[in-house]
């Protein structure tokens, strides 16, 4: 277990050298000033004020030297400073950072609390009217862009019953009670759109262990259905159910920066999306490696997991 | 998927969804002869309306007509999913038989690259790239088309080679056939199944990814209407009338859930062996 977690970590930390390069070779490759966009007309007009401000910014040096410079400033800690505010980009990305993972975190609980029911009703009551319901449920949530679903919460919540705010967000320090009213809408959103790739998981592997001989044993020495699924089907159906949360954790990360957007959520990908109209290279290079790195953490903890609770699948790993 | 309308039969749920994607795109080609409004005028007496007989479905936040607006968003949205599904297949399959041909080590090389972009979140990578590029139609459809291609390439690189090793691929072989002749000959015309369904799930995948985008506004510009934008926009005036906005989430909803439906069908239908 020892190696295969050395091993696990060795990979995973490769893949986050590999992707800091492919994001900092994608933002400088792609065309546009940072310097034009923080003079304005000015940079036309002066050229020696916009020479100054690129040198001063280090944009006037060769790419691998500017790259090279930037991993050392990495391996400090540091990421540099934004180039509209001048603050520091790691401290605002540290201020950032947990609001996002808080997102993901409630969106994984509800999409594998409705998920996994639904899944099981899905695959035992196959042929009965709740079964139907449960796959078409399943199936609407996946299909429902987030926005769609977030839109329909907010509609129903905010708008009709008027209990929960419709955006915004508050400190939990502040008030915890507002916090977590206002976190509810946003990872919920995330979440019943992540509940459709959780429940056609757990139906197809459950469908597929119902049939195995030791269920079939399990009813044979005389416990109920109910007793041989939930004891004896259902934990080993739920492996390839923890392997597809590692495996669409991109989707994940996809919904919460439309959530963010929807619900004014302050988190990673908003601010990623401003720095990308503001041209704030550091600030995008930040975020973008921030959330690079969250996919590789959930990856790699996913991978763990498994590891964990399927020994068979140390072996092909890494 | 199939058993979401169990009922039916998976045949007939197929042909629900088939009926549903037949009526938006015939509404979204035909739009002009059904509709007469001009989906750019502006009813300035008629801000965020509900519908009535003027405008059957309402108007938005500047008093344009939502039915001519979903008709012609409906257009691009359509345009855009189907072209960058054409842009993922034309350089995804190539790529992955290129793979399957190439010797175990070429094999490795490329294939270990296209999981590298096949695992990355692209949507984060989309953002960066229209961000810098601007929102012309044609480098949204490069850009979403391109980020799918590796999704291809990896569909297409299982099934040739499953094709490689079997007997007619040997049986041409070893009557002398060249590399680009079976390429052409024995592979390509057998795939063409695993093809057609990869395109139907990139499709939606597409128009999730532009919708998306649009909402950000970093997808389809104003004025041209693609539905994920109109959703963008509409949505800050939820609290004014909640009903506009719902108008093109339901059109995006109905359109990637009959897609999604009839992926499977296909799926089903066309290979049976590989169960999912």
């Amino acid at each position: 277990m020892c190696r295969f977690l050395l091993r696990r970590l060795a990979s995973a930390l490769l893949t986050l050298v590999l992707a800091s390069g492919v994001v900092f070779s994608l933002i400088h490759l792609l065309p546009g000033d940072p310097v034009v966009m923080i003079l304005g007309e000015q940079a036309g007009a002066d050229p020696v004020a916009a020479n100054r401000l690129r040198s001063e910014l280090g944009l006037d040096r060769p790419l691998p030297a500017q790259f090279v410079a930037w991993v050392g400033e990495l391996g400090r800690g540091e990421l540099g400073r934004s180039l509209r505010t001048g603050e520091p980009v790691a401290a605002e990305l540290g201020r950032r950072l947990p609001r996002s993972l808080e997102l993901i975190g409630g969106g994984l609980c509800f999409a594998v609390l409705f998920g996994v029911p639904l899944g099981v009703v899905a695959a035992c009551e196959r042929q009965r009217p709740s079964g139907i319901a449960a796959a078409a449920l399943a199936v609407a949530g996946f299909s429902a862009p987030v926005f769609v679903i977030g839109i329909l919460l907010v509609i129903a919540f905010s708008l009709w019953l008027k209990i929960l705010p419709s955006s915004g967000y508050v400190a939990l320090a502040e008030d915890p009670l507002t916090h977590l009213s206002c976190l509810v809408l946003p990872s919920a959103s995330v979440g019943l759109n992540f509940m459709g790739v959780v429940a056609r998981m757990t139906r197809a592997s459950l469908a597929d262990t119902l049939g195995k001989d030791y269920v079939r044993l399990a009813r044979a020495k005389g416990l109920s259905r109910r007793q041989a699924i939930l004891h004896h089907a259902l934990p080993n159906a739920l492996v390839p159910v923890i392997a597809i949360v590692g495996i669409r954790a991109g989707n994940l990360l996809g919904s919460m920066v439309i959530v963010e957007a929807l619900f004014d959520w302050p988190g990673l990908s908003s601010l990623l999306v401003s720095a990308c109209f503001a041209r704030d290279y550091p600030v995008m290079q930040g975020s973008l490696l921030a959330i690079f790195a969250i996919f590789v953490v959930i990856s790699l903890l996913i991978d763990v997991a498994q590891g964990l609770v399927d020994p068979r699948t140390r072996e092909n790993a890494a | 998927m199939r058993f979401a309308l169990a009922p039916l039969g998976p045949a007939g749920a197929a042909a629900a969804a088939g009926a549903v994607l037949a009526a938006v795109v015939v509404a979204s080609l035909a739009g002009p002869l059904l509709d007469q409004a001009d989906p750019l005028a502006i009813d300035a007496g008629n801000l965020l309306a509900d519908p009535t007989a003027l405008h059957p479905l309402g108007t938005d936040e500047l008093g344009r007509d939502l039915l001519a607006r979903v008709l012609y968003g409906g257009r691009v949205s359509l345009a855009v999913a189907a072209a960058a599904a054409v842009v993922a297949g034309t350089v995804g399959v190539p790529l992955g038989v290129m793979a399957a041909f190439l010797g175990p080590r070429g094999e490795t090389a490329l294939m270990r690259v296209i999981d590298v972009f096949v695992s990355l979140p692209e949507i984060f990578v989309a953002i960066v790239v229209l961000a810098f590029l601007g929102g012309s139609l044609a480098t949204l459809i490069g850009t979403i088309g391109l980020l799918y291609c590796p999704q291809f390439a990896r569909v297409a690189y299982g099934m040739a080679r499953s094709i490689r090793a079997r007997e007619h691929v040997l049986a041409a072989v070893s009557l002398g056939g060249g590399r680009w002749w079976i390429i052409r000959h024995e592979i390509l015309p057998n795939m063409h199944s695993v093809i057609v369904v990869q395109a139907s799930f990139t499709f939606s995948f597409a128009m999730l990814m532009e919708a998306g985008l649009s909402f950000l506004g970093l997808g389809v510009r104003p004025p041209t209407p693609s539905w994920g934008q109109m959703v963008g926009t509409l949505k800050d005036y939820l609290f004014i009338n909640a009903w506009p906005v719902l108008v093109p989430s339901c059109m995006l909803f109905a359109t990637v859930l009959a897609v999604n439906v009839l992926g499977d069908w296909l799926q089903d239908r066309l290979n049976p062996e590989l169960q999912r």
